[in-house]
């Protein structure tokens, strides 16, 4: 299992008049290649309870366990886990330090100790997974990118550690329309080619539901749902109970079938609803 | 990984204790009233009345006395090394002498002078902490701007300067929280903060410091664009939504400062001093 | 109908002068509507921010005019009453808010107009209850959820009674619900305040809540008109980087398939009717 969470509570500003407890017995597997969406009201703990999958955070009370490795345990090196476990925070581009492109991809690798050809390497390889052209990009100064370009820059920087699991938070914020759809697309290529596990925390439910195998609703800091993604939305009723917007293409499905519709539950994309509507509009039309 | 956690020195711990309800003004001018007494204490009877003054005004506040004192925490290392420096460093002819090796010599002077600016550090910091920890910032900007008024007349920008401050104080945390944010990102690509010597450990700050400030500049450019959209030209013609108002605590308060000063001074006066 | 805003050949260049000189805006003429709810959309990059910070003479014009009510913003004594008629929301609310004190912060506009303190006071309290925020208003913005500081940055603006609120992207960095709550205060403003709305956004489900919308595409306005006109022409849109609204896409699907599915559809609910006109 590439990562385990077992019974996790956390804290913030522990031991000051501010404490507050932010997770609350917190138990949930990942395995490998799974692609699992995060969602949940603004500050229901998803953020520190990601974190703690590359022990940025280290569990006060419970345990996290990646690749068996337990992060709470002394002896464990830290930075093997974080060499396993990338993530990306929400707004990356923000983070970019070195001058060019390169030299900022290279930032990771760099820190692993590795040879210069291993590191050249591995930048390319990262660039192509982005969609940056390496003989076009490499030497490029980080302030002429556009802000999409900036993103993928950063997404490289993580993705040239070479990690068996990626976290990503929220890292579609701010985009428009064809920047957002392009990330959408490296991600979902870096699962399905490299089998890279994928933990998606988002804050948009359109884009959860057509990228997330598995869905785990987070709300005051502990697991309020955990199922596929079907599963979870056609839970509409208790989602919408603690404030989570539903996909539009799945409130629409609700008030087609409020209006006498016969349709199936979990319809998730555009395209699968004018396949059922279309279905179930012929059938009408056929028994007439 | 909670750099925020550790911050004391101005953050507001909100409450309706005696002290948390007087005017700012009273609270600033108090303050620095202490401060300037402290400043003048040369012997341990002094500090030791301030100590007792001090104590009492922390549990009026009804403050956690560990938290208003869990700010000195990360000075630690730089005091004792501070106390060191003086109980070897610091020569008066005359003084018994504890210990000597090279041009090191351990001294009574050197001891009491250790101790005294050890006091002088922890007690200002206790105190301007306490201030900050009752007072809110907001209240705290508007008794400054009250205060420092008079100084327009000299020519002195006193609105602009207090605007400045309210925007610095604000930013603390939103600059904090990034910093967290930045330095999370780089662990997160293999950085070990904590490893290495010295010159390795500044090797790293470079990387962190940079998106930081890169960020910071873009976040004031910002901020002065969208003042700019209110209409904001300075401190001429602006009015103010509060005025602030004395009530009998104040005058209360300021005559417990009153009687504090007396009795400090005439220790001040009459105690033997340190050195 | 009554112009509120007008541009004529704006043409605005960053850098002007330099080897770097950007054309950021290219000859662009429109007008904006007292009381009328506009969308501005079109990519990152595309001038629609550069376009809207003329309005309220944050930038002016390289070459052209932008005048409001009629008081040309190149005019240098014009700008505190353009400032004071047109307020501006930006994108990220923690990047504007200057106090660490929700009523405080809406205090600020009318403090620096120089009103008397109670018409202050009274401002504050309006504004505070227009938005909803009464509760919030002896906060620390910095403990507010992203959508509350983003309605405390429209009621700090609110308060100075501007007649137009231009908002940049003021729900890119928002969840869905303060991304719904916000844009719920902005048409009410509209709606009960009579106050005209210019909305900078990427959201189509934004859009279709428009009186009109223009669409930015490097420099130039590309396609200008109704919502329900424009989202019958998706290719168009597709070609400047935006997508349609998903009641459109399904609209067109359906027809697609030969269904008879009424046209202008932008909606969910006008959906759901088409569709039940079907059965």
């Amino acid at each position: 299992m590439p990562i385990e969470v077992i019974d996790l509570n956390h804290s913030f500003k522990e031991g000051t008049p501010f404490e507050k407890q932010v997770l609350f017995d917190i138990s949930l597997s990942i395995a490998e290649g799974e692609f699992v969406g995060i969602i949940g009201p603004t500050r229901a703990g998803k953020t520190t309870l990601a974190q703690h999958f590359n022990a940025l955070h280290i569990p006060h009370k419970g345990k996290v366990l990646v690749d068996g490795w337990d992060t709470s345990n002394k002896k464990t090196d830290l930075m093997t886990i974080r060499h396993r476990v990338g993530y990306v925070f929400q707004n990356p581009e923000y983070q970019l330090f070195a001058p060019t492109v390169g030299a900022d991809i290279a930032f990771g690798p760099g820190n692993q100790q590795l040879s210069r050809e291993e590191i050249d390497k591995r930048v390319r390889e990262a660039m192509a997974l982005v969609g940056l052209d390496y003989n076009i990009f490499y030497d490029r100064d980080i302030f002429a990118l556009s802000g999409g370009q900036k993103r993928r820059a950063a997404i490289a920087g993580v993705l040239a550690c070479k990690p068996k699991v990626l976290v990503l938070d929220d890292i579609t914020a701010g985009l428009d329309p064809r920047g957002r759809e392009e990330i959408l697309a490296v991600i979902q290529n870096l699962h399905n080619s490299q089998n890279i596990t994928i933990v998606f925390i988002s804050n948009s439910m359109d884009e959860v539901a057509t990228v997330a195998q598995r869905i785990i609703v987070i709300n005051n800091g502990k697991i309020f749902m955990d199922g596929s993604t079907r599963e979870v939305f056609s839970r509409f009723n208790e989602l919408r109970s603690i404030g989570l917007e539903l996909p539009e293409v799945t409130v629409f499905i609700d008030k087609l079938k409020d209006a006498g519709f016969n349709l199936p539950d979990g319809i998730l994309s555009v395209n699968e609803a004018l396949l059922s509507i279309t279905a179930t509009l012929r059938e009408m039309e056929g028994s007439r | 990984m909670e750099l925020t956690k550790n911050i004391t020195l101005g953050v507001y711990l909100p409450g309706k204790s005696k002290i948390h309800n007087l005017d700012p003004r009273t609270k600033i001018l108090a303050v620095t009233l202490i401060i300037i007494l402290l400043l003048l204490s040369r012997s341990y009877v002094a500090f030791a009345f301030s100590a007792i003054f001090i104590g009492a005004l922390v549990i009026i506040s009804g403050i956690p006395a560990g938290y208003a004192l869990r700010g000195l925490k990360p000075m630690l290392p730089v005091l004792v090394i501070m106390w060191f420096f003086q109980l070897f460093l610091f020569k008066s002819p005359g003084a018994t002498v504890y210990f000597n090796w090279w041009i090191f010599e351990a001294t009574a002077a050197g001891l009491h002078m250790g101790n005294l600016i050890i006091l002088r550090v922890l007690f200002l910091f206790i105190v301007t902490t306490f201030l900050t920890l009752t007072t809110s910032v907001v209240n705290l900007t508007d008794g400054l701007e009250s205060l420092l008024k008079p100084l327009r007349m000299i020519g002195l920008p006193s609105q602009e300067l207090v605007m400045t401050l309210v925007i610095a104080l604000r930013f603390v945390l939103i600059l904090a929280e990034e910093l967290e944010k930045i330095m999370k990102a780089q662990m997160a690509r293999g950085v070990a903060f904590d490893r290495g010597n010295f010159i390795q450990k500044t090797k790293k700050i470079f990387p962190v410091f940079l998106p930081l400030f890169i960020g910071a500049f873009k976040r004031a450019e910002e901020l002065i664009v969208a003042m700019d959209a209110r209409s904001y030209t300075g401190g001429k013609g602006r009015t103010k939504m509060k005025t602030l108002q004395m009530s009998n605590a104040d005058f209360s308060a300021a005559a417990i400062m009153l009687i504090y000063s007396g009795i400090i001074i005439t220790t001040i006066i009459f105690t033997p001093p340190m050195i | 109908m009554k112009f509120l805003i007008k541009t004529n050949s704006l043409t605005h260049c960053y850098r002007s002068g330099t080897k770097d000189e950007v054309k950021a805006l290219d000859n662009v003429s429109m007008e904006i509507h007292q009381g009328e709810i506009l969308a501005i959309t079109g990519q990152n990059g595309s001038g629609k921010s550069t376009l809207a910070r003329h309005f309220n003479a944050l930038l002016l014009p390289s070459k052209g005019e932008v005048s409001v009510k009629g008081l040309s913003t190149s005019n240098k004594q014009n700008i505190p009453l353009i400032r004071k008629i047109i307020g501006m929301v930006f994108q990220n609310p923690d990047n504007q808010l200057v106090t660490s004190l929700v009523e405080e912060d809406i205090a600020f506009g009318p403090e620096n107009l120089g009103l008397p303190q109670p018409e202050i006071i009274e401002r504050v309290n309006w504004a505070l209850h227009t938005m909803g925020l009464q509760e919030l208003r002896r906060e620390n913005p910095h403990s507010l959820s992203e959508g509350q500081k983003q309605k405390v940055a429209i009621a700090g603006v609110l308060a100075m009674k501007p007649e137009c609120i231009i908002l940049d992207e003021p729900t890119a960095h928002l969840d869905p619900r303060g991304r719904r709550e916000v844009l719920e205060s902005i048409l009410q403003l509209n709606r009960e305040e009579n106050i005209t709305i210019v909305l900078l956004t990427h959201f189509m489900n934004e859009v279709i809540h428009c009186d009109r919308m223009l669409v930015m595409d490097n420099g130039s306005i590309k396609i200008a008109g109704s919502p329900c006109d424009l989202f019958q022409n998706g290719e168009n849109l597709k070609k400047s980087g935006l997508e349609l609204p998903v009641a459109s896409k399904i609209a067109e699907g359906l027809r697609q398939e030969g269904f008879n599915i009424k046209p202008n559809i932008i909606n969910m609910e006008d959906l759901v009717e088409s569709i039940c006109q079907l059965k």
